[in-house]
């Protein structure tokens, strides 16, 4: 008999089962009536991963950036030449995969044949084989990938903030590296990231659908063998707790300046639920301070300060924590003036009960709009899994956050030293 | 989940699919207008103005106060063209009343609010509130000045805009920045007065509401308006292009778009569309097709390169992005492929993944309520009846022969090369 473990919210009416495959991998799945079911193969590794040994290994292995990203493009060739996305296609399935920062993730969806679309997934992950050419061969298409953000401005921007941000820390690097970090790139390397990171006990597999645990369990006996598990040192510079760069500026093509206005937070907890509850905290906050029904935003936008919308947001894993909020503005550091005004005017003043409250209860029942597609719930289920929280857990948390908890994160985060403005402005000549 | 369709008022309908799967009702109302440019912009304005402030909720902070009390409901402004038709409107979602605290009835809560929104705008007289109107059109005339922001879609949109210059197609669903500029707060007044009385209206609900307790309040809110609604516009099809068009374009990026606007032969229409489909599938529809695997997989030009059909005006686009060296090797690469399912170069494999890719997108299509309502509104603008599985089963009946006569039906009308004159990996931010 399998240990399953069954998670329900009440609230939310979801459940989900969680046990742990004798190959050691971790299994999730999160039952739901929908003709769409969708299947993600996921591992604890992402762009910052770039020193790294595993436990008893003698030195560290430093590699170049971009390499999670390239192995990521490169797991989907296959030994016998065939290509992954052929054999999903043999059962409809629609298949994909993407890189972050912390984590690579393989996924598809479809509407019949789930579980041959599964043994694929779970097979060619799980089965690497690249060659001198087969890696060479992938230089151009991911150069291109990389010369696409280049010239795309808000990936550029984002970018830009984590770079004024962050001094040493790995969140610089591009997910994708540069051509020219991607050009040292072998076989060799792609075969050293795979062992260590596609550990099945760094790995997880969830399942969002109109599925049962034993089909799921089924699969994994099939195609999984057991595996001891890992234990991976991983090593990241130290980062200061004050932003590296407090303004930074670049000039593309684009219409009208464009800003991100960055709040770093290195005080972070070592427990997941607090990391949880921070996350929802900060949610409130921005959306009391910065949120479409707030003072701020609709100031903003009656003086034409900013075209269109303004969105607000916290990260946090546990390598490294922000606030983001980006914008387009014809004076961007206008705007970063009154942010910061928006922000002393609220530590003074105190926050207001009402919005508190109203805030609170609006981000409470946004969250019901999380659970209606197949996609949306094992994206975010993953996202909150990756750094050990729990997206049925989040509800709760947020319930009980107080307006002492906002109060006290506005103090502490929200400092001056803290901030970075990042901007993407039109090259020089274009201005009018 | 069939579609069932009420008559709100002469002109006006309500469609509404019933279903309890989600846990987000989500609904639109929806003005479809001939695309025009003399009321293109007005049209696009109409929308946006009317989110400034009602008369009950006179600003945006009101608006979004009381959408957050009705536990994070959305309203948001709709302005596309499908085909030569310009639709402009407002949607909206709201959760399900089974998660409310007292059982809220927030279809009806919500559509009180739209209805406000949308009947009861702030005014000055026969016009507009000047600052809204005043500061929309500075939005808007931001949005399409930003359009350039997004390479890959400027290029495209650039491709379509020369190969249908002298078509209603080639005009922009928000109008230029010209129009905009010069459209007034009376203007536009009149132009939604305009619309309130002519255009015909299509209202969807997707999800479990009362659907009778909401046709009445619809109708009620029609009932004062003496409806003389016209016919919705067809759309002008070219099944075959003439002289090869060529426009090259220098902007200083990094990568080159290359973009080919084809004639697909045939529209939505056109009871053997679904052949069209199957041909674009193969040629360049997704990660199994042939530019996926030939353009990108074997021959390493590009990252994306893929083609997809405009079912309503009958245009298939290719969009690539490419190092600017190789472009007559892509353009040609991108040829040899349309060449090869012409002459019937594909095999069983690539022929059953592409069908059942595409009856997999129309079984997904069942899990999104936003998804349906677009699909849905769409067969309707068109005319064409049907459902998500009946068009399923059509794409299922297609054989070889079809999708060969398919491709040998399709002509090369626009090149468009985006020719990006930067100069190395511009990483010195």
């Amino acid at each position: 008999m399998l240990n399953v473990t069954t998670k329900r919210s009440e609230f939310l009416k979801e459940e989900y089962y969680s046990y742990t495959h004798k190959s050691g991998l971790p299994v999730y799945v999160f039952p739901k009536q929908l003709s769409t079911t969708y299947a993600l193969f996921a591992t604890r590794y992402g762009s910052i991963d770039s020193k790294f040994k595993l436990e008893g290994d003698k030195d560290f292995t430093v590699v170049p950036d971009g390499i999670a990203h390239y192995l990521e493009h490169k797991l989907f060739e296959n030994p016998n030449g065939e290509d992954t996305f052929s054999r999903y296609a043999k059962y409809g399935a629609s298949a994909n995969a993407y890189t972050g920062n912390t984590m690579t993730a393989y996924l598809f969806s479809c509407t019949s044949n789930f579980k041959e679309s599964l043994e694929i997934l779970l097979d060619f992950v799980s089965t690497p084989y690249f060659t001198p050419e087969t890696v060479e061969k992938e230089q151009g298409i991911i150069a291109q990938e990389i010369r696409m953000y280049d010239d795309h401005p808000f990936r550029r921007l984002y970018h830009m903030m984590l770079e004024a941000m962050y001094e040493k820390h790995n969140v610089r690097i591009n997910v994708a590296g540069t051509v020219e970090s991607i050009s040292h790139i072998t076989a060799d390397i792609l075969y050293e990231c795979y062992r260590v990171f596609y550990n099945l006990s760094n790995m997880m597999l969830i399942v969002c659908g109109d599925v049962t645990v034993d089909e799921v369990n089924e699969v994994c006996d099939k195609v999984l063998k057991e595996q001891a598990p890992a234990s991976i040192i991983r090593e990241y510079p130290e980062e200061k707790a004050e932003v590296y760069k407090k303004r930074d500026e670049y000039a593309m093509q684009v219409a009208k300046p464009l800003f991100a206005i960055g709040v770093k937070d290195v005080d972070i907890s070592d427990d997941p639920y607090m990391r949880m509850k921070k996350s929802a905290t900060a949610d409130i906050l921005n959306d009391v301070l910065f949120g479409k029904a707030g003072d701020f935003f609709n100031k903003l936008y009656e003086e034409g300060l900013i075209s269109g919308s303004l969105d607000a947001g916290y990260s946090i894993c546990k390598s490294f924590a922000y606030n983001a909020m980006f914008g387009e503005s014809s004076d961007p550091d206008e705007v970063f003036a009154r942010f910061k005004a928006c922000v002393e005017d609220a530590k003074k003043n105190g926050l207001c009960r009402e919005d508190f409250e109203r805030s609170k209860r609006a981000l409470y029942a946004a969250m019901i709009k999380w659970f209606d597609s197949t996609d949306d719930i094992a994206n975010n289920f993953l996202q909150f899994k990756l750094d050990d929280g729990d997206l049925l857990d989040y509800a709760d948390i947020l319930g009980g956050v107080t307006y002492e908890d906002v109060t006290a994160l506005l103090h502490n985060a929200f400092k001056e030293e803290f901030y970075s403005l990042a901007i993407v402005k039109p090259l020089d000549t274009e201005v009018k | 989940m069939a579609l069932i369709k009420k008559k709100i008022a002469d002109g006006v309908s309500l469609n509404y699919l019933e279903t309890d799967k989600f846990k987000t009702g989500y609904m639109s109302v929806n003005f479809i207008a001939p695309l025009d440019s003399a009321t293109a912009a007005k049209n696009a304005l109409i929308p946006s103005i009317l989110l400034r402030g009602s008369v009950k909720y006179p600003n945006m902070a009101q608006i979004n106060k009381k959408l957050d009390y009705l536990y994070a409901a959305s309203l948001s402004s709709r302005c596309e063209k499908r085909g030569e038709i310009q639709i402009f409107g407002l949607t909206a979602s709201m959760i399900d009343p089974a998660y409310t605290i007292d059982g809220e009835n927030l279809p009806l809560e919500v559509t009180d609010m739209l209805a406000d929104i949308l009947f009861c705008p702030v005014t000055d007289g026969e016009a507009f509130n000047a600052a809204y109107t005043e500061s929309e059109k500075t939005n808007l005339i931001d949005a399409i000045n930003a359009k350039i922001n997004n390479k890959a879609y400027y290029a495209r949109m650039r491709c379509i805009e020369e190969m249908c210059k002298n078509e209603r197609y080639g005009i922009s669903e928000t109008g230029t920045p010209e129009e905009v500029a010069a459209c007034t707060a009376e203007t536009v007044y009149a132009q939604y007065k305009y619309a309130l009385k002519n255009y015909p209206v299509e209202i969807f609900f997707v999800g479990s509401c009362d659907i009778d307790a909401l046709a009445d309040k619809l109708t009620s809110l029609f009932d004062s308006i003496a409806r003389t609604p016209m016919a919705i516009a067809e759309t002008e099809i070219i099944k075959k292009a003439e002289a090869v068009k060529r426009i090259d374009e220098d902007m200083p990026v990094n990568q080159g778009k290359l973009n080919i606007g084809f004639r697909a032969g045939a529209s939505i229409k056109d009871a053997d569309y679904p052949a069209v489909m199957m041909f674009n599938e193969i040629f360049g529809g997704g990660v199994t097709s042939k530019l996926f695997m030939n353009v990108r997989e074997k021959m390493s030009l590009c990252y994306y390169c893929s083609s997809a059909p405009d079912a309503p005006k009958g245009l298939i686009i290719v969009s690539s992005g490419i190092e600017v060296a190789n472009r007559e090797i892509a353009e040609k690469a991108i040829f040899d492929q349309l060449d090869a399912v012409k002459r019937g170069d594909f095999n069983e494999e690539e022929y059953e993944s592409a069908k059942l890719g595409l009856i997999n997108s129309y079984r997904e299509l069942a899990d999104s309520a936003r998804g349906l309502e677009m699909w849905y509104l769409g067969r309707l603008l068109n005319g064409v009846p049907g459902d998500p599985d009946s068009v399923a089963a059509s794409i299922e009946r297609v054989t070889r022969d079809e999708i060969i006569t398919a491709a040998n039906r399709v002509s090369l009308d626009t090149v468009y090369f985006l020719n990006g004159t930067l100069k190395g990996e511009g990483e010195d931010a």
